[in-house]
């Protein structure tokens, strides 16, 4: 049948939702410039002054990525219960960041991850290894976020995937060499509010539009949950109707609630595996782990965690709502494939609420990317210029060749992550998850040895590096092979167990065992080491 | 921290002083309050779920022997089509499947129409479908109002009442060119759809209700998230605590 949902939803170019678009965009840079702190003092001293409720909402916006807006309900959406895995895996790890090592990672008082591990470590090399990890995790982590952008751009514009990758990581790529201009910007919370207004309004419209309870929407679409399980039936009082005309109306879908059901093919393991790699990824992701240095105090360290992991939630706390009435406004045939990824724009497209709110919702997701791409190239880039080049290549490179290298970085980083991401590998939450497990087998294990056990060595840290390296390699290779179609020895076999979205399951532990067994075999770590250990991260 | 200035040794296990000895009990306490609350829910949801049909899997049941056997008696085909319709009502599902649900459900129509009905519904099949293929918007008006002709004589069909979903499912999967016998082939993939699709992993904790949710849903996409935000609340409020006993400095 020629007439699909699918072609319909997705139209031509759209000129509200493009000026929403651009108006955010540059709104956020006005802000930049604005509020543009006037050097590293005024920085910190803003820093200081900066409520624990603001630099929470500054956590949030820095985490909330294209995968917390677009991903994660693509997940419950296309794979019901288990994509709630990554909803207890993105907000878990912080429990486990808080308490194991925010406060200590302060006080350790280092710029970057590389600069944690070369100095914790006495390794030079390590903190090659260090920097060059960093940018990969990087790398992977914004693959996830083109590919939003790529459909946010597609959907905008009306034009091609591809091409849509292609503009969007050149606006990305300017917007970032612009902010990077302006120095340290204190415009964090107002992207937080903006990606998270226009990430409810949407909510309240169609649970009020659909006779469910609007005053909190977050517990209002239990009962939509509930509904699909039941199925509901065509209402005959009210004309509740999605915009293709089709009754808000389904048959029992008990696979879209039920835990790990053989409907969706996936099982209790895979559960239980992605939220715990996500979980640890949390916790050894180095733009995440970086936030702690700028905090003045280890005391505000914490209770900014508190507040940012609260501001998260509320996003977690509403994505499901929107596959839950995604299922419904979907459910009949005619509406065709949607791409999943897209599925928060189509909801609120089916539920017929007015296209400029769309237009501000797509926008919010495109924000939601950019601030965490910004963030990521910056991350990249400095990892390559301060921990790299400086530290290790050319120490007496002067800060203008220093700035030249970072500009270039970002550039070569944009591009690497646009070719990947027009593989258009896997769904959004997946590609990032991939960087959560790459962190979790070769920063966490570092970090939280390296904080609570003065015994781990060098020797140790790089053994374990080795094994959570290599079981990286592993996963990641037999996931690039099945996509290009190559079958490698006990393919299946691998695949399932060492899954590129999970692999840290196994990758963490065996590392930290690893890192244990070999450090308590050779050379104690240096008295300078242990002593500063005590007297300072553990004072 | 009062330690030999020999020894330098930091363990989280071994804890040298009094704060950190409280640090280390307030973190296994969290910690352990942390896993349980994720893990050991889900641990508990395993052990005690069982898989569930759907009443549709159970009518299915009924008459999968006589499908099987390739029977024509209406009533059969009725049940059986609308079990199959149930299926083909979920969003996702695999296009083999459906194209072997389609089948089964077009030749139902097919045969369970008397030769009158049957003119009727292949006239309104058809006139249907030379809209759908020459437009891609469903919502155009020649469009919906050949699906409209058509709903009530599938309704009618698969004995389905005015409310229930599948009568407006079926006006879009029944289609003329899959009106012949489905094979042995053909019925083995919808029985097999039919188990995929309708058999589910339930106990109590999922068919409990609390504020409108499945109650192990509430717990996980609402409940959890509480819990680490109070966890981490607890932690800060009592490291707070501590630091002002100890008289440490941040």
């Amino acid at each position: 049948m020629a007439a699909t949902g699918a072609t319909h939803l997705e139209g031509s170019f759209k000129v509200g939702p493009a000026i929403i678009l651009i108006t955010i965009l540059i709104l956020f840079i006005l802000v930049g410039i604005f509020f543009r702190a006037k050097d590293t003092t005024d920085f910190y001293a803003a820093g200081r002054k900066i409520s624990k409720v603001g630099s929470g909402m500054a956590i949030a916006s820095n985490w909330m990525s294209a995968a917390s807006f677009l991903g994660m309900a693509a997940l419950m959406y296309g794979s019901g219960y288990h994509g709630l895995a990554y909803v207890v895996g993105w907000t878990g790890g912080y429990v486990l960041l808080l308490i194991l090592m925010a406060g200590q990672i302060r006080k350790y008082g280092k710029y970057t991850a590389a600069d944690f591990i070369g100095d914790r470590f006495y390794s030079k090399g390590l903190r090659a290894v260090g920097a060059i990890i960093a940018i990969l995790i990087s790398i992977s982590y914004c693959v996830g976020q083109f590919g939003g952008i790529g459909l946010m751009f597609k959907w905008v514009m009306g034009i091609n995937y591809g091409m849509a990758v292609i503009i969007g990581g050149a606006v990305v790529l300017t917007y970032t060499l612009i902010s990077g201009m302006l120095g340290v910007t204190k415009n964090m919370q107002i992207q937080y509010i903006i990606i998270i207004v226009s990430f409810l309004i949407p909510l309240f419209i169609l649970t009020a539009k659909f006779d469910y309870f609007w005053l909190l929407p977050q517990i209002g679409y239990g009962s939509v949950v509930s509904d699909v399980v039941a199925g509901l039936p065509i209402n005959e009082t009210k004309e509740l109707i999605n915009s293709l005309g089709h009754d808000f109306a389904i048959v029992p879908a008990p696979e879209f609630a039920m835990p790990w059901d053989p409907a969706t093919g996936k099982t209790f393991f895979q559960w239980i595996a992605i939220a715990f790699s996500l979980m640890i990824g949390t916790a050894g992701l180095p733009h995440v782990i970086q936030r702690f240095y700028v905090v003045p105090k280890a005391r505000d360290a914490r209770w900014s965690v508190v507040w940012g992991l609260f501001f998260i939630c509320i996003l977690y706390w509403s994505a499901p709502a929107y596959a839950a009435f995604g299922k419904i406004l979907s459910a009949h045939p005619e509406v065709g494939t949607l791409a999943k990824d897209a599925i928060v724009v189509y909801t609120a497209q089916l539920g017929d609420i007015h296209p400029l709110i769309v237009g501000f919702l797509a926008a919010g997701g495109v924000s939601a990317a950019f601030s965490t791409v910004s963030g990521l190239l910056v991350a990249g880039s400095s990892a390559f210029a301060h921990d790299l080049y400086v530290r290790v290549i050319n120490p007496n490179a002067s800060p203008k060749k220093q700035l030249l290298y970072a500009r270039l970085a970002t550039i070569l980083m944009a591009i690497i992550v646009t070719l990947i991401a027009l593989k258009n590998f896997a769904l959004i939450g997946q590609l990032v998850a991939v960087a959560f497990s790459l962190a979790g087998c070769t920063i966490f294990p570092l970090f939280l040895l390296g904080i609570w056990w003065s015994g781990c060595n060098k020797q140790g840290a790089i053994a374990g590096l080795i094994t959570g390296g290599l079981i990286s390699v592993i996963a990641i290779t037999y996931f690039i092979a099945g996509k290009s179609g190559l079958q490698l020895p006990a393919h299946d076999f691998i695949s399932y167990w060492l899954e590129a979205w999970y692999f840290a399951w196994i990758g963490a532990p065996l590392s930290i065992l690893v890192n244990i067994i070999v450090s308590k075999l050779t050379k104690p770590t240096p008295v300078e080491i242990r002593k500063f250990l005590i007297e300072q991260v553990h004072s | 921290m009062e330690s030999n200035p020999n020894d330098y040794h930091i363990s989280f296990f071994k804890p040298t002083t009094d704060s950190a000895r409280r640090n280390r009990n307030m973190v296994v306490q969290l910690v352990l309050i942390w896993a349980v609350a994720i893990f050991g829910f889900h641990i508990l949801l395993k052990v005690i779920e069982k898989p569930t049909p759907e009443p549709a899997w159970n009518s299915y049941q009924e008459v999968r022997e006589e499908i099987e056997a390739g029977s024509t008696d209406p009533e059969v085909l009725r049940q059986a089509s609308q079990s199959a319709l149930s299926v083909l009502g979920k969003v996702a599902i695999d296009p083999g499947h459906r194209e072997a649900l389609d089948n089964m459900i077009s030749w139902s129509a097919y045969n369970i129409t008397d030769s009158a009905g049957r003119v009727l519904l292949m006239q309104k099949l058809e006139s249907f479908e030379t809209i759908a293929a020459s437009t891609d918007n469903p919502i155009s008006e020649d469009y919906v109002a050949a699906k409209n002709e058509l709903i009530p004589l599938l309704q009618g069909i698969f004995g389905l009442e005015m409310t229930d979903v599948r009568g407006k499912i079926a006006a879009v999967e029944v289609k003329t060119s899959l009106m012949q016998s489905p094979g042995q082939e053909t019925i083995q993939q919808a029985n097999e759809a039919i188990d995929l699709y309708l058999i589910h992993n339930r106990s109590a904790l999922t068919d409990a209700r609390l504020l409108g949710f499945p109650f192990h849903y509430f717990y996980t996409a609402v409940f959890l998230l509480i819990l680490f935000v109070g966890l981490c609340w607890l932690y800060c409020v009592r490291t707070d605590m501590f630091n002002r006993k100890y008289g440490i400095e941040d």
